[in-house]
């Protein structure tokens, strides 16, 4: 009986055990759908208000001391806006947020008007509220304008031509497109898939060692004829078909997701991710599956107990989510030596298969390789801690 | 057949095992007799290669146990200090992984496995989860897998502990059944009466020594005691090891 042979009676029970074990099947498959799920409901609860003009509502102004401004009133109206009485406290009513403005016109504002001085007008606003901050734009380009047409009608009577104050015609060129914006929304599946490595497997790697342990089954089973490298060879690889099956679900869940969810509602455009995009991103994250099971042995060995075990393998996936979420929001341009750390690099890998981008050869390969010397010395650590004596009673 | 000498083995401050040697021949059922902590789970984990000793040698049917451990491994079958099965599997499940680590397969290793089971009389539950299982029929799975591939050398830690009083009786007409196939018997026991009911040869332990060793006759004239009881209280030099479990 050769070794391979040997690992593969190792593999095929842990397989087997784990399979008939409800708790590795839904911690390999629950944890799937948790990415794509809250993906989708940012788009629904976050679309609208972040992408949505807010054009299509009337204006509400409340507003006090119409009878002062007869003249602004009706432009105002004209405009689209609604009027509504204002609160005695104004300033209160929109610091507590009972309303995102107010405009106040105080009782000199008729005398300013007529004799040509600046005429003052209130408006009160909360600047601490980004939600208010639409229609407030709004209100203010409503009053900017009718300052403007009432300033351009004097200068006529005047017998000057507007234009002539008008130095600059500045225009806005917006270059964003709704696929860069989407990206926000984009750039934290890469996270949720590392997750999914790290979690997929994990039930398999702590019931086949800290579990084995706990059962008392790990004594009687080193004295079988086998060298233990092979063992811990073995159960590590019974993890592995737990985490890809993982990756796969996750990856088809997000796919279903982008392209069957009707996303263009929330959005206003559809997002794109296709086939061969997923299929790059399931095989970038092999090597990833590896140094996870890998990692999780080497700290399980030190483990007393199966809860203690959990507990630690548990925080794994929140040190590659770091620099994960760091890319959510702070987008790098991949260089060289990001892919010489595992699983920041295939985050960007992913990142950038996800925007359909070209990506370099070069740091494919640098990337997987990379990652498999790291799980390569992770699984001889596991090892080497597997042939001392103490792994029976997991000491350090 | 089985040869110790010169053991030596500390776990930090603690000197477990001081110079403990005996031979168990084949054909004849050898007993570690002690009180708890007087070295004999430890002895026998150096035995089946899973602690290493700081000095002295350990060999079974010649194989030593820090150079050849697979060899040792495979002539040995142990029913260690921990006993764990694996309860998604059943019992015919358990037996047989073991079996194929040994290297056995196919219809070889289940008719082996059905010889087993029926002389441990095992046949109502072989084919169900071990979740759940009486000491007992624990027990009975965790001997058959010691024995699957049919070992020369079998090593016993603490075999009746926990069991009542009909699998005792099983257990030790089960040793005495090895015995007469011809096979190397080890076990350990911390109770008196039990180790001389079945045991040809006697190694007493006390703190990580060995006090006195021999065969009963040897042991009552070499104490010069009446009766076994008495030349074991003399060899360890109190009553620790005579509280029946």
């Amino acid at each position: 009986m050769n070794a391979i042979s040997r690992m593969w009676v190792v593999f095929q029970k842990e397989f087997l055990d784990n399979l008939r074990d409800r708790r590795s099947v839904f911690s390999a498959l629950g944890s799937t759908l948790i990415g794509p799920v809250i993906l989708l409901l940012l788009i629904v609860i976050l679309g609208k208000s972040v992408f949505k003009e807010g054009d299509t509502t009337p204006l509400e102004i409340p507003l006090a001391g119409a009878e002062h401004a007869p003249g602004l009133v009706a432009f105002l109206e004209q405009n689209g806006a609604v009027l509504e009485p204002a609160p005695a406290d104004p300033a209160a009513a929109v610091r507590n947020g009972d309303l995102e403005l107010v405009v106040v016109i105080p009782p000199g504002y008729g005398d300013d008007f007529s004799s040509g001085n600046p005429a003052t007008v209130e408006l009160y606003v909360d600047t601490s509220r980004q939600s208010a901050m639409s229609n407030v734009e709004r209100a203010r380009t409503l009053l900017n304008g009718y300052s403007r047409q009432t300033g351009a009608q004097r200068l006529l009577a005047r017998g000057i031509n507007p234009v002539i104050i008008t130095a600059l015609s500045l225009e806005t060129v917006d270059v964003s497109t709704p696929e860069s914006q989407s990206l926000i929304f984009l750039n934290m599946m890469p996270y949720f898939i590392v997750m999914v490595v790290f979690t997929g497997g994990m039930y398999v790697i702590i019931d086949a060692t800290a579990g084995e342990r706990e059962r008392g089954s790990l004594e009687p089973l080193l004295i079988n004829p086998i060298p233990r490298r092979e063992i811990v060879i073995g159960k590590l690889l019974a993890s592995l078909p737990f985490a890809v099956l993982a990756v796969a679900v996750t990856l088809i869940a997000f796919g279903l997701a982008f392209n069957v969810f009707p996303i263009e509602d929330y959005l206003g455009f559809q997002l794109a991710l296709n086939v061969n995009a997923l299929l790059g991103i399931f095989l970038i994250s092999f090597p990833m599956v590896l140094l996870a099971s890998a990692l999780q042995t080497v700290i399980v060995t030190f483990t007393r107990s199966f809860k203690e075990a959990q507990t630690y393998v548990g925080f794994l996936p929140l040190i590659p989510a770091l620099p994960g979420l760091g890319l959510a929001f702070l987008p790098v341009k991949p260089a060289l030596w990001m892919m010489l750390i595992p699983t920041f690099g295939q985050q960007i890998l992913i990142n950038q298969l996800m925007r359909g981008e070209v990506i370099n050869t070069t740091h494919v390969v640098i990337s997987v390789f990379a990652t498999l010397l790291v799980s390569g010395l992770l699984i001889w650590l596991a090892i080497r801690l597997y042939e001392r004596e103490r792994v029976l009673f997991g000491a350090r | 057949m089985i040869q110790v000498t010169e053991l030596h083995k500390s776990f930090d401050a603690v000197k477990a095992l001081q110079g403990v040697s005996f031979t168990a021949p084949d054909g004849q059922i050898t007993g570690l007799l002690g009180p708890n902590g007087a070295g004999k789970t430890t002895t026998l984990r150096v035995l089946y290669t899973i602690i290493r000793q700081d000095r002295g040698t350990a060999q079974v049917d010649g194989y030593d146990t820090l150079t050849q451990p697979l060899q040792v491994q495979r002539s040995i079958g142990a029913l260690p200090d921990s006993q764990g099965l694996y309860p998604r599997l059943t019992a015919r499940e358990n037996v047989r992984y073991y079996g194929r680590l040994h290297g056995l397969h196919g219809a070889d290793l289940e008719a082996r496995i059905d010889h087993l089971a029926a002389m441990l009389e095992m046949d109502d539950f072989l084919e169900r989860r071990t979740e759940g299982f009486s000491t007992g029929q624990r027990v009975k799975v965790a001997i058959a897998r010691a024995l699957v591939h049919g070992p020369k050398n079998v090593l016993l830690d603490e075999p009746t502990s926990g069991l009542d009083v009909m699998s005792t009786r099983a257990m030790r007409s089960f040793i005495r059944r090895l015995k007469d196939e011809g096979q190397c018997v080890l076990f350990s026991s911390h109770i008196m009466q039990e180790v001389s009911a079945l045991c040809d040869n006697i190694v007493i332990l006390q703190a990580g020594r060995v006090v006195a060793s021999g065969t009963p006759a040897e042991l009552l004239s070499h104490t010069g005691q009446a009766n076994l009881e008495d030349a074991f209280v003399a060899a360890i030099g109190s009553e620790e090891g005579l509280v029946r479990a």
